[in-house]
């Protein structure tokens, strides 16, 4: 049934595409007897309008093999989850009937760690806060954690990557020394001492956090650009006489941009359990919530058993929903590449 | 190697002096001012810090690593915290280092056999959750089911007695250990000695491939095995007479304290089993990935043609050529354990590198700092020079220039 149902599809689709050419031509003119001729002696010729629709058709239908590859069962419910969790994050304040000023450290709303009942649905936390409102203001500023520092970390892991490997010599040798370098400091330790020289401002731990993640992009960047640099059709752009940045961004850049769009996922998921663990080492400030916080605050030993575990489900489950993304995209473009 | 230690050496020095805590903080309280200036000039903070680092680099080389300013171990020489420390965490990640990968490669393994069907989902979703939960929140989960749950379940009788071994101070029957030159010296010649010994034995492989066997390698191992049976072991072992060897379970051995050595294991069960969660799901998923890629070889084809029994091609043609990517991984995660363990260490109370360290920098107890990132950085390059040297013995066509 299913293959008959695929076929008539692609039977209507090719119908419509012919009709449509069929108008066309009518509407011009008749194929001359110039084209017949040239039809008939050069081997491999043909109208060249045709062979424009034909390369569109093409286009589709991998298009089309690739969403099919892509819309297995494990993507389409980590997809979900992701987008459920972006619902919550934009629509926090419809969803929670308190402000971010009474779920913050100066207020001290009510009892701790009561038990879930109508005001509070899944009881409170440290200070009385609401459970429930801080993991739902808690999630916008969560997303962001973990999307910032993933973003820093594989665009400059691009750029200086293609850089790197593209000018060789001098400056990939600096590079490469730099990469050893980050990779022989233990980074967590890094990223502590760091926070206690810039105190404990959100968006800095963010920004040292990504920038310390570039040198792994930056080494696999490297190797992608290393491949493709000696294909045949930047040798011909070189020959061409393009320019350098021309080659490198418009020749190079499209060809290396699937894989590290692979890495930007796996990638998420260990940042934002990275990020969750400085959190809850109490390094953050106490002025913006946030899940690894949540976990810190909502002590295991007092009644309410959901304030500690509600946020860490929260964070396991979009780290496993962003593994699964990952894992779905690599299958679909390229399922032999390991990362 | 050498240059890269350096240059890490430098910036913890400059980036730890930058820190915005006084050092002296916690000593301060009800001193008179007075005192805390000599203080300040007795530990040398008020000079010029080009001074203060070229005072460090000439003690650092000497082997006197500072003086604890603060927390538990004040007073102590970073040596002594470091050699009390760093052998409790080497404790604790000794099981779940050998144990993780066994269980790790065969889970992979049998999940690549039976692709798709229920075991293989089974174990992929058990990896995924393993690899996505955060660990510190399932080691307090942990804890809590064995430290409450069981304990009110089982009316009060699921209790195990606990005689402090996770104090900051030692069982008393072990003296401190005194760092003289002499020790640190035929410590470092028994190690260069050792790593000479493999590299003579690899050559020594390596030549018997080509041509013919050296006699010459073998007389040279043959010479400085016994250079080190003279030299090196019998002040090693006067030394383990006297001091112990800092590894608790090895210490209640030697020095026959059997509550002493059942305590220990008692406190490191938990936390090596959170241990073991941090890196088995990313081995699991990487073998299952390049197994399934290596059965799809022609050569599998081939042996299964030629009727090689299944058992056997598993194990013998395709982990084999499965393990290279994933080696890797696995010496990989000695030192990703070692920093992982801090969060462990300080869910469970565990005095050891981790917990140290990071109290160290809440304090701002600048040479305990560079001294452990030291420590750490020294492990993490031998691991990478380990793994380069393993990379050549699983897989004999890689050779370096």
């Amino acid at each position: 049934m299913k293959i008959n149902f695929k076929i008539k599809h692609r039977r209507i689709f090719l119908i419509k595409l012919e009709e449509e050419t069929t108008i066309n031509t009518k509407n011009k003119d008749k194929p001359g007897i110039l084209s017949l001729i040239k039809f008939y002696l050069i081997p491999g010729w043909r109208v060249p309008e045709f062979s424009e629709q034909e390369y569109e058709i093409e286009k589709t239908r991998s298009k089309r093999r690739f969403f099919r590859h892509l819309l297995t069962p494990l993507t389409i419910v980590g997809s979900l989850i992701i987008l459920s969790f972006v619902f919550m994050g934009v629509f926090t304040s419809w969803l929670t009937r308190y402000p971010l000023q009474t779920i913050v450290p100066p207020s001290i709303p009510g009892v701790p760690y009561e038990l879930p009942n109508l005001l509070h649905p899944l009881g409170t936390t440290n200070n009385g806060y609401d459970v429930l409102a801080r993991i739902l203001w808690g999630t916008q500023t969560s997303l962001l954690m973990a999307v910032i520092p993933t973003g820093i970390a594989v665009g400059g892991g691009l750029v200086l990557g293609i850089i790197s490997a593209y000018f060789g010599g001098k400056v990939d040798y600096i590079f490469m020394r730099a990469v050893d370098l980050i990779y022989s400091i233990p980074t967590l330790v890094i990223v502590l001492i760091l926070t206690q020289i810039f105190g404990l401002n959100m968006m800095d731990i963010l920004i040292i956090y990504g920038s310390f993640a570039i040198a792994g992009n930056l080494r696999f960047m490297r190797s992608l650009v290393l491949q493709i640099r000696e294909m045949l059709y930047v040798k011909a752009a070189k020959t061409g006489g393009a320019l350098k940045f021309k080659v490198m961004f418009s020749h190079i850049f499209p060809n290396a941009l699937p894989p590290m769009i692979l890495t930007f996922f796996g990638q998420m998921a260990i940042t934002m359990l990275g990020i969750a663990a400085i959190a809850f080492l109490g390094l953050t400030t106490s002025q913006i919530p946030n899940w690894g916080q949540d976990i810190a605050w909502g002590n295991i030993y007092e009644d309410n058993f959901f304030a500690f575990l509600i946020p860490g489900l929260c964070t396991a489950f979009f780290a496993i929903a962003a593994m699964l993304i990952g894992d779905g995209l690599r299958d679909a473009i390229d399922p032999r590449l390991k990362i | 190697m050498i240059p890269m230690l350096f240059a890490v050496l430098t910036i913890t020095f400059f980036l730890s002096h930058s820190m915005s805590i006084n050092p002296l903080q916690s000593m301060m309280t009800g001193w008179d001012i007075n005192i805390y200036f000599d203080e300040m000039e007795r530990l040398g903070l008020n000079e010029p810090i080009y001074v203060q680092f070229v005072y460090y680099l000439r003690d650092f080389f000497t082997g006197n690593w500072g003086e604890s300013y603060s927390g538990p171990f004040q007073g102590w020489s970073v040596n002594d915290i470091i050699t009390t420390v760093l052998p409790r965490t080497l404790e604790l990640m000794i099981i779940p280092i050998i144990i993780t990968p066994i269980i790790a490669v065969k889970l992979g393994t049998t999940s690549a056999k039976n692709r798709m069907k229920r075991k293989d989902i089974l174990i992929r979703s058990v990896a995924v959750v393993g690899a996505g939960f955060p660990s510190f929140w399932i080691a307090i989960l942990l804890q809590f089911l064995f430290g409450r749950i069981l304990y009110e379940a089982t009316f009060y009788e699921f209790d195990i007695e606990i005689y402090n071994s996770n104090s900051v101070i030692l069982n008393p029957s072990f003296p401190d250990m005194i760092p003289t030159p002499s020790n640190i010296f035929f410590v470092v010649f028994f190690l260069f000695l050792m790593i000479g010994g493999f590299y003579l034995i690899y050559r020594g492989n390596k030549l018997r491939k080509r041509e013919e066997p050296s006699t010459r390698n073998y007389l040279l191992l043959f010479i400085s095995g016994i250079l080190i049976c003279f030299i090196a072991i019998v002040p090693i072992m006067n030394h383990i007479n006297t001091y112990g060897t800092k590894f608790r379970l090895l210490d209640s051995i030697i020095f026959n304290d059997p509550i002493y050595f059942w305590d220990t294991i008692a406190h490191l069960l938990l936390p090596s089993i959170s241990m073991t969660f941090l890196s088995l799901a990313g081995i699991t998923r990487l073998t299952r990935s390049s197994m399934l890629e290596v059965l799809d070889q022609d050569y599998i084809r081939t042996a299964r043609a030629k009727g090689v029994p299944e058992k056997e091609i598993i194990n013998k043609h395709a982990l084999r050529n499965a393990l290279i990517p994933t080696s890797n991984l696995i010496i990989g995660g000695v030192a990703s354990a070692l920093l992982g363990s801090l969060f462990i260490e300080l869910v469970y109370g565990y005095s050891g590198y981790g917990n140290t360290f990071f109290f160290a920098i809440m304090n701002g107890n600048i040479p305990l700092i560079n001294g452990c990132v030291m420590v750490a950085t020294i492990i993490l390059l031998s691991s990478n020079l380990l793994a380069d040297v393993m990379y050549t013995i699983i897989d004999p066509r890689i050779i370096y220039t």
